[in-house]
């Protein structure tokens, strides 16, 4: 396969899986300032979202200060912010067209109608119910062009760099959720249980689709050291880094099998794995959460410039 | 280097026993000088196999089987990347400060002889703790006679130290005796080792020493080859002791006498290129 197809399949999905992080967060976000200032204490949410999205900088190099509708915009539907919902899905759709043919009918189908469906959106709802309804669409779209690959692609190279970009942007992507609220994750945090705790943990959890998951596997009121357990360490819960590094893995392993011959890359990605494997949620606590998730988004990112490197040029 | 693993451990009995209760350490973990493709392990009877893991982080299983069985198979297969960090384990599981790694126990208590052998070495100048390990390493290696029949399961350090002779399990106790004598925390460690010179079938596996140097950490010695780990050790599990590390423990009910049978097969995967 030429590095320049590969190039396209990985950011093709990468874009996909960024377009529907950026919609859970906005509906996160939208949810938790929809309850009374009691509840949520004085902090700006949407700063924090803006934060969570990583891109903070260009958002405040045309904003001076974050609020619902600008954020909105910016995230969801600007032109000028080259991660917003809509430059994903125009990038997503521009890197499939340049490898229409190494995608089955359904993917194109998938991809282009939503691209097509978006021009409805205009320059964005009008009234909040059509921005929840615009966040649903995004994320079904989504699933929609996730499940074609899963269900119709090929088991070959291209199918697996999809999925490589898929786990990438998603380990990235909850490590950012974590390196916002890390804060809110600290077992030392006072105030344990009170309602703004409760809902921020919620929405951490909600973001991911997790709140459910978290209930299965504790079986707990929300306790802050669970959910980073959960959304760190537990193999089980498909957003987890772990979860993400053991489908990483699993899939470098793969393409190296077919070609013969592995690198750097590989071994990089299994001793992020296996650091993620053999720590313990209290050692993790000790050492620092924050510093584990900041070296952990370094490794991360070295792992996307390597497979670029080893790979995709 | 792939290092491919097929491993059966085989029991038949005289008398068929009612029942068998097994602790297996035979699964691997991943650390910074090796990575499990693959690994399973199958058993012969029909049973119930539960993973756990013990407090040294260990991977266990453990499986009861209810008789009559007259023939007992565990067998395990697996696939594992290495890589040769000159003997230095990094990234793998530490459950306990090193210190606890001074504890003795009966396997490695330290006879005099062995005291005086460690001390010895101290006298001779080896200064920092490496070369000192480094020195143990060789000086062992040159002073015992590798020999499988003198020795068994639960042959001690002193014993084996006295005759002079053991197998790779003794060689492991007798420079984890000596290095506690000399205040270095040491482990035990089993897992298999591919040997270069083209034997692929065992009828065992392989067992060393890993030792704490205080700068570099946990540093892996082969008494038994007289070398540091390299890309052919495959660790398993560690260890205060044998006890602690073995493969295999258990019990049954009935049975008479049991015949054990080990067939262990290492090859080296079609090379991949690295690049």
């Amino acid at each position: 396969m030429l590095s320049r197809t590969a190039d396209n399949l990985y950011w093709l999905a990468r874009y996909v899986e960024r377009a529907e992080y950026l919609a859970r967060i906005l509906e996160a976000t939208q949810r938790l300032t929809a309850l009374p200032l009691a509840y949520v204490g004085e902090s700006n949410e949407w700063e924090s979202a803006v934060a969570t999205a990583g891109c903070a900088g260009a958002f405040y190099a045309v904003f001076s200060e974050a609020n619902e509708e600008n954020v909105t915009d910016f995230l969801a539907f600007s032109t000028a912010n080259p991660s917003s919902i809509r430059s994903c899905f125009e990038a997503a759709r521009t890197n499939a067209r340049a490898v229409r043919t190494a995608l089955t009918v359904e993917m194109w189908d998938a991809i282009n109608g939503t691209w097509l469906e978006l021009r409805r959106y205009g320059n964005g709802p009008t009234s909040r119910e059509e921005l929840s309804r615009f966040l649903r669409w995004v994320q079904e779209s989504s699933l929609r062009f996730d499940g074609c690959a899963y269900r119709t692609m090929l088991r070959n190279d291209a199918y697996w760099f999809t999925r490589l970009g898929v786990y990438l942007e998603r380990a990235d992507n909850t490590a950012r959720i974590l390196d916002v609220k890390y804060h809110m994750l600290l077992p030392a945090h006072e105030q344990v249980g009170g309602p703004l705790d409760y809902f921020q943990w919620a929405a951490i959890l909600r973001s991911v689709s997790a709140l459910t998951s978290y209930h299965w596997v504790y079986r707990e009121s929300l306790k802050p050291w669970l959910i980073a357990d959960l959304l760190i360490l537990k193999e089980e819960m498909p957003r987890s880094l772990a979860s993400c590094y053991e489908n990483i893995v699993t899939n470098l392993d793969r393409i190296a099998a077919a070609y013969g011959r592995q690198g750097p890359v590989q071994r990089l990605a299994r001793s992020v794995r296996t650091r993620l494997q053999n720590s313990r949620m209290d050692d993790i606590f000790q050492r620092g959460l924050h510093e584990f998730i900041q070296s952990f988004i370094a490794d991360n990112n070295r792992i996307g410039t390597t497979i670029t490197q080893q790979y995709l040029t | 280097m792939r290092i491919l693993i097929s491993h059966d451990t085989v029991y038949r009995y005289a008398n068929p026993p009612a029942s068998v209760v097994q602790i297996l350490r035979l699964t691997p973990r991943n650390h910074d000088g090796q990575y499990v493709g693959s690994w399973r392990i199958d058993i012969s009877a029909d049973c119930r196999l539960d993973a756990h893991e013990d407090s040294f982080g260990n991977l266990t299983h453990t499986f009861s089987v209810d008789g009559p069985v007259e023939e007992l198979v565990i067998h395990v297969e697996g696939d594992v990347d290495t890589e040769d960090t000159n003997g230095v384990v990094r990234g793998a599981i530490e459950r306990f400060p090193p210190g606890l790694f001074l504890r003795e126990t009966q396997l490695t208590t330290p006879s005099p002889a062995i005291r005086d052998f460690a001390a010895a070495l101290k006298a001779a100048g080896y200064g920092e703790t490496l070369s000192l390990l480094h020195g143990l390493l060789a000086c062992l290696y040159e002073e015992m006679t590798f020999d499988a029949d003198p020795t068994h399961a639960a042959t001690t350090a002193a014993e084996a130290f006295a005759i002079r002779r053991g197998v790779c399990q003794d060689f492991a106790h007798i420079f984890i005796a000596a290095a506690r004598s000399l205040g270095v925390p040491a482990r035990y460690v089993s897992g298999y080792f591919f040997r270069s010179d083209g034997v692929n079938d065992q009828n065992a596996g392989h067992a060393w020493a890993e030792a704490y140097v205080a700068d570099l950490g946990w540093v892996a010695f082969d008494p038994a080859n007289g070398i540091s780990a390299t890309d052919a050790h495959l660790r398993v599990a560690a260890g205060l002791d044998y006890l602690g590390a073995a493969p295999v423990r258990g019990t049954r009910y009935g049975g008479g006498a049991e015949n054990l049978a080990v067939r262990v097969r290492l090859q080296q995967a079609r090379q991949q290129a690295q690049n």
